[in-house]
Parts: structure tokens; C-alpha cells; sequence
């Protein structure tokens, strides 16, 4: 009975010893995505985005969008209406994504020049999303298993200590070649992300100028996205932000989409 | 007078309510392609858009003033003029309306509601070729699912090319005498002549589907003709034409879907008619109209390849129990096309629409380049260049046409 005894304390210490040495381990690229992909985020919420897009002679074009959000962990629905300018106005364009690997996002857009709802491929995920810098790619929530993670270094950018993680996908067809995160240590939101393009060479570089915390969580309120090969920009601004109001599910219809705001 | 009550409207409407106010400036140029060119179209478009809206109701009118030539006086259309009561799961819309169904572009096939305006061919914008209708528009929701109720006590019936227009279709008629008597043509305002529309449509994950059924007047006129003549030892002699045209009922009912597989969108739209009036050349038919039903339906498909976006729709017409002596042939076919892609940040737009006639071998190129100056500013040049001698476009050969519009949205 010692004996096993014996044997059994002698497991659990080695059980414990093995835990220590895991728990001192330091932390990975992949672990670090993940934290900034699985930061907490409210239910639903709502927003009006504004898109200023700013060519190399510094013309600007603005675009003003009502945002509707809502995730309940398996689909996330977002409705957005077009404000401004006056020729897209009343335009609306609805995305479903799902939680389940492998299942496309379902997209509609209503175009009032038509006066009726068309269901649209989700497929063009490098194109540009309103003539913006931003790819419908880039304003989605990337999974965390698309890309191999590297932690390169640590740094801090205008006082703010972040890991730097380098991202390579796994799919060779996808647009980037690789992109560089800069993530806040504290807050697990990125601060700073580089694009590279298929050949290698930096594209864009998107920069967050301003995080709120908005309820418990933390958003981001402005961001730029330069880009560096055609010299114009786009900067994104995000208002009026209330989160976890109980969006109704009915938001998320044709319905609605057709009635606009 | 009428320009009055509307500005009284317009007046009324902003003072009480106080209503987003929208609308659109355009000019539109066009010269027709010959070997004296001339202009096909000089016209200039005002369009205002009134909309107030709460959680509870909207009231919306869009009204568009046109002005043709050298005419002092504008034409006004009101093309939609409407009021909405919300409720839950129920929603009322009183009022002269634009509704449109069905997953077709282009193409009228269960899009059956709204009846449309000619007169300038298929080649306004869309939303301007639409009238509206007056109705009660009954909607219920059920989660994804929608069922509509249209009620129209008034029949507007397709506005037709006038006469001595370059895009009135050419009768092949057997005599040069001919009358056109208008006396049947009117539909009393009756409630037994009232329209109704049924539509249930659903947008899920999976597939966004409609069911469709009508109840109408067939929006073309049959064209009843009386052969005035006398006999012969021969024969009978033909002496002149009495062309009445008159509006008959027809039933449809149809579908459509659209849905999602790789990165294709695929889509179709179906249609049966039943009760549409025919031409014949059959004897037994004297005012040369016989009653049939027929098929009509589309299979589409769209593709984004290299950032250029591709549609492509097959169209076919059946008409069913057809014979010999009927003027139309009984399988019509038509293939539309277009291209579009959308360059410099979404500012510069170049598109190409085609509808091609396999009947006839004819079809209608419509290249478009627009470019957006500023915010809401936008210049399009076009052309529209009809192919064939013959069937519905190539009877148009002569009215190829390039254009400018310039537009300005506010």
C-alpha cells in the first residue's frame, strides 16, 4: 500500500513540475492571436462608420455607413446602411459568417436604384471594399488556424508595449504573402499590422490611432490604412458606438434592409 | 394647374414634416447614328425625393420632372407616392408604388406587379422604365419568410412608344387603310377590374426563394382587327383595317431562387401565363387573337474572375398548343450578357450589356463608361447599337445611338 502510495505522490509531483515548466513557457505567436481574436466582445452593436478615402493628391472622398452588429457565437450577422454620398444612399448590404469552419458567409445587397434585395458571392474577399484601402478580408475577423503565427520580437509603439507577430497563411492563393501585427500587451487589440503583397513587398500598413473601451470592451475608434505602393489612404472613424442594447434578430432581414433607416 | 397642386404638395409636405429631401439633376444627350445625324434625345431630368420615417410609418414621394427639347413645360411623373404603417410582424403601404420582383435582370418574367413605361424602348435606367402602381401593399413576417399581399383597384397598363416614335415596333399589316379604335380599351374603375398580387419570398442561408401568383390584366393590348372588304368572284378583297386594341385578363403564377455554390451565384425565375391573347393568322379567328398559355423562364449565373464581374442569363418563352397560323414563334430565346468591372478606387465604371435575340439573330450592345468627378457628380458616355434586320431589337437597326448623361445626386 506504501507503494503505491509512493508511486502516486511521486506522479503528481512530476504531473506538477511538468505544469510549472509549461506555465513558465513563454508565449506564442499563435497563442497571442488567439487572445486578440478571443477578447471579449459585446453580443450586438451598433455604429456609424465613417470612410474617409484620401488619394496622393490629398482629395478627399467621404463615405458615411449605420452599422448593426450581433454575434451569438455561431453566426454573426451585420447590416450596414449607407449614409452618404447621396447616389449610394439607402444602398444596404448584409453579411451572415459563420462560427463553422469551412462555411462561406452569406452576403446580400439592396440596391434602391433596383428596389429589390440580391444575394451576392462572398467569394471576393481581396476586393476592395467600397473603393476603400480595406479589403472585405481585412474588416473581418480573420480565424487564428488560417495563418502560422511567429513571435518575432516585443516593442513598444508611442509607449504602448506590444508582441510583434508575423503571419504566414497556409493557403498559397491567399493576397498577402505574409502581415506583421503589433499587439498591446494589455489590452489584446492590434495597433499597428503590415500587408505584404504575393511578391513580398510591403503594401499597407494599417495603423489604430485610437482604442475606447466602450462598455467592458475595448474598440477601436480610428484607424488609417496607407497604402504604400499606390499612395493613398483610408481612414476609418467609428461613432456613436452603444453595444449589448438586445439588437432584435428581425434586424437582419430583407425587411429591413428594403426599409432602410 | 397640376404643377401648382404639386409645388403646394412639395411645400406642405417639407413644412410639416420636415422630411429627408433627396434627388438627382441629369442631362441626357443622345445622337442617333446615321448619315445625317440627328438627336434622338436632348432631355433634362429632376428628380426630388421626400422621405419621413419613424419606427412606426414612413411617408415617401419621389417625383421626377422631365424636360424635353426645347418644350418650356416639363413633364411630371410621380413615380412613387406612398405611406407606410408598421407593426410588428405587419406592415402596411397605401399608395402609388414601385414594386419589384423577381431574381431576373433585365428580363420581365414573374416581375409582373409594376407596369412599365416604353416609349423609349428598354433603354431608361430601371427604376425609371418602373411605374408605379396605386395599391395597398399587405406584407406579414414570419422570422426569414415574407408574405405579400398587392391589391390595385386601378389597371395602369404599360406605356406604349407614341405614334411616329423611332421606337414604335412596324406592323406588317396586309392593307394600307387602317383605324385604330380606342373604344375598347379602357378598363372601367371597378373593383371586379381591381389587380391582385401574391408573393411569399424567403431569404435563408442556404437559398433566397419567392412563390409568386396574379391575378391581372395582361399590361400589352390585344390587338383585335375587324377585315373590312368586299367579296369577289375570287374571294374576299380586302378593303381596310379596324385595329381595336383591348386589355384581357391573365393569370401567372411562377417562382424564383438564387443561391450560392463556389463562388457562382445561380439563379432562376419561372413564370406560367394563362389566359394571354395571341396573334393568328388562323380564318377561324376573324379578329386575328386566340387565346393560350405559355412558359416562360430564366436559368442565370454570375462570376467574379480577376475582379471582373460576369452575368449570364438564358431566357426562353414556350408558348404552348401553338400552330402554324400563330404570328409568334412557339420557343423564343434570348441570352443577356454583362460585364462590369469597377476601376480607380470605384470611380471609374465600365460595363457592357448585351441581349442577344437566337431567334433572329439580333441583340442590343450597350458599352457604358461612367466616371464618378466628385461625390454624387458622375459622367457616362454610352451607345446602344442594335444588331439584326428583324425580331425585337433588330427591327431597331436604324436607331444605333451614343450618349452623354451627366447626373448630379444630392
Amino acid at each position: 500500500m506504501k507503494r503505491i502510495q509512493k508511486i502516486m505522490t511521486t506522479v503528481a509531483t512530476a504531473c506538477l513540475m511538468v505544469g510549472n515548466v509549461l506555465a513558465q513557457e513563454p508565449i506564442n505567436g499563435l497563442t497571442i492571436i488567439e487572445n486578440v481574436y478571443n477578447r471579449a466582445q459585446p453580443q450586438d452593436q451598433q455604429g456609424v462608420l465613417t470612410m474617409s478615402l484620401i488619394n496622393s493628391r490629398n482629395e478627399e472622398r467621404v463615405r458615411e455607413i449605420r452599422q448593426f452588429i450581433k454575434d451569438d457565437q455561431t453566426v454573426k450577422k451585420k447590416i450596414m446602411f449607407f449614409l452618404s454620398p447621396a447616389d449610394v444612399r439607402n444602398t444596404s448590404f448584409m453579411n451572415w459568417s459563420y462560427s463553422e469552419d469551412g462555411r462561406e458567409d452569406d452576403q446580400w445587397i439592396y440596391l434602391p436604384a433596383l428596389k429589390r434585395t440580391k444575394r451576392i458571392s462572398s467569394e471576393g474577399k481581396s476586393d476592395y471594399f467600397m473603393g476603400s484601402d480595406f479589403t472585405y478580408d481585412d474588416l473581418g475577423d480573420r480565424r487564428p488556424a488560417e495563418d502560422v503565427h511567429k513571435l518575432v520580437r516585443e516593442e513598444s509603439i508611442n509607449g504602448i508595449a506590444c508582441y510583434v507577430v508575423e503571419s504566414t497563411p497556409r493557403d498559397d492563393e491567399y493576397m498577402y504573402s505574409k502581415t506583421i501585427t503589433w499587439i498591446d500587451k494589455e489590452k489584446w487589440i492590434g495597433v499597428k499590422k503590415e500587408f505584404y503583397d504575393e511578391d513580398g513587398h510591403h503594401l499597407k500598413t494599417l495603423t489604430v490611432t485610437e482604442s475606447k473601451k466602450i462598455g467592458n470592451y475595448w474598440m477601436i475608434t480610428h484607424s488609417e490604412m496607407h497604402n504604400l505602393q499606390k499612395s493613398h489612404r483610408t481612414r476609418m472613424l467609428l461613432k456613436d458606438i452603444t453595444v449589448d442594447q438586445g439588437i432584435s434578430d428581425s434586424q437582419f432581414s430583407e425587411r429591413m434592409m428594403m426599409r432602410g433607416l | 394647374m397640376k404643377y401648382i397642386v404639386i409645388f403646394l404638395l412639395c411645400a406642405f409636405v417639407y413644412t410639416q414634416a420636415q422630411p429627408n429631401i433627396s434627388g438627382m439633376v441629369r442631362n441626357y444627350t443622345a445622337l442617333r447614328l446615321q448619315d445625317d445625324p440627328e438627336f434622338a434625345m436632348l432631355q433634362n431630368t429632376f428628380r426630388l425625393d421626400f422621405e419621413k420615417k419613424s419606427g412606426k410609418g414612413a411617408f415617401v414621394t419621389n417625383l421626377y420632372a422631365y424636360q424635353y427639347g426645347t418644350d418650356v413645360v416639363p413633364e411630371i411623373r410621380i413615380k412613387q407616392l406612398f405611406a407606410d404603417v408598421y407593426f410588428n410582424s405587419l406592415d402596411f403601404r397605401l399608395g402609388r408604388q414601385q414594386i419589384i420582383w423577381g431574381k431576373a435582370d433585365g428580363v420581365f418574367i414573374t416581375d409582373v406587379v409594376s407596369p412599365k413605361d416604353l416609349r423609349e424602348f428598354l433603354l431608361p435606367d430601371f427604376t425609371e422604365i418602373r411605374e408605379g402602381i396605386d395599391a395597398l401593399n399587405t406584407s406579414v413576417y414570419a422570422g426569414n419568410h415574407t408574405f405579400s399581399l398587392v391589391l390595385s383597384p386601378a389597371f395602369r397598363p404599360t406605356t406604349q412608344p407614341e405614334d411616329g416614335s423611332i421606337w414604335k415596333p412596324e406592323m406588317d399589316l396586309p392593307v394600307n387603310t387602317v383605324r385604330i379604335d380606342t373604344t375598347r380599351q379602357d378598363v372601367p374603375l371597378k373593383l371586379s377590374n381591381s389587380e391582385a398580387f401574391f408573393r411569399w419570398s424567403a431569404m435563408l442561408s442556404a437559398v433566397d426563394f419567392e412563390i409568386v401568383g396574379a391575378w391581372m390584366w395582361d399590361d400589352e393590348p390585344a390587338l383585335h382587327l375587324n377585315k373590312l372588304g368586299h367579296p369577289t368572284s375570287s374571294g374576299f378583297v380586302l378593303d381596310s383595317l379596324v385595329i381595336s386594341p383591348e386589355y384581357h385578363r391573365l393569370a401567372m403564377g411562377g417562382g424564383a431562387f438564387s443561391t450560392t455554390l463556389k463562388g457562382l451565384v445561380l439563379k432562376g425565375e419561372a413564370g406560367y401565363y394563362y389566359g394571354k391573347m395571341f396573334r393568328t393568322s388562323d380564318p377561324n379567328y376573324s379578329d386575328g387573337i386566340v387565346e393560350g398559355n405559355y412558359f416562360h423562364y430564366m436559368a442565370g449565373v454570375s462570376y467574379t474572375l480577376a475582379g471582373i464581374d460576369l452575368h449570364g442569363q438564358f431566357i426562353q418563352k414556350i408558348i404552348l398548343d401553338h400552330d402554324d397560323f400563330f404570328l409568334d414563334e412557339q420557343y423564343q430565346n434570348m441570352i443577356t450578357v454583362l460585364i462590369h468591372k469597377s476601376v480607380l478606387r470605384e470611380t471609374l465604371h465600365l460595363d457592357l450589356f448585351s441581349y442577344i435575340g437566337l431567334n433572329d439573330a439580333d441583340a442590343l450592345i450597350r458599352p457604358t463608361v461612367a466616371y464618378d468627378i466628385s461625390d454624387g457628380l458622375k459622367a457616362t458616355l454610352g451607345a446602344n447599337i442594335f444588331l439584326g434586320d428583324s425580331g425585337y431589337f433588330g427591327q431597331f437597326d436604324d436607331n444605333d445611338m451614343v450618349y452623354v448623361k451627366l447626373s448630379y445626386s444630392f
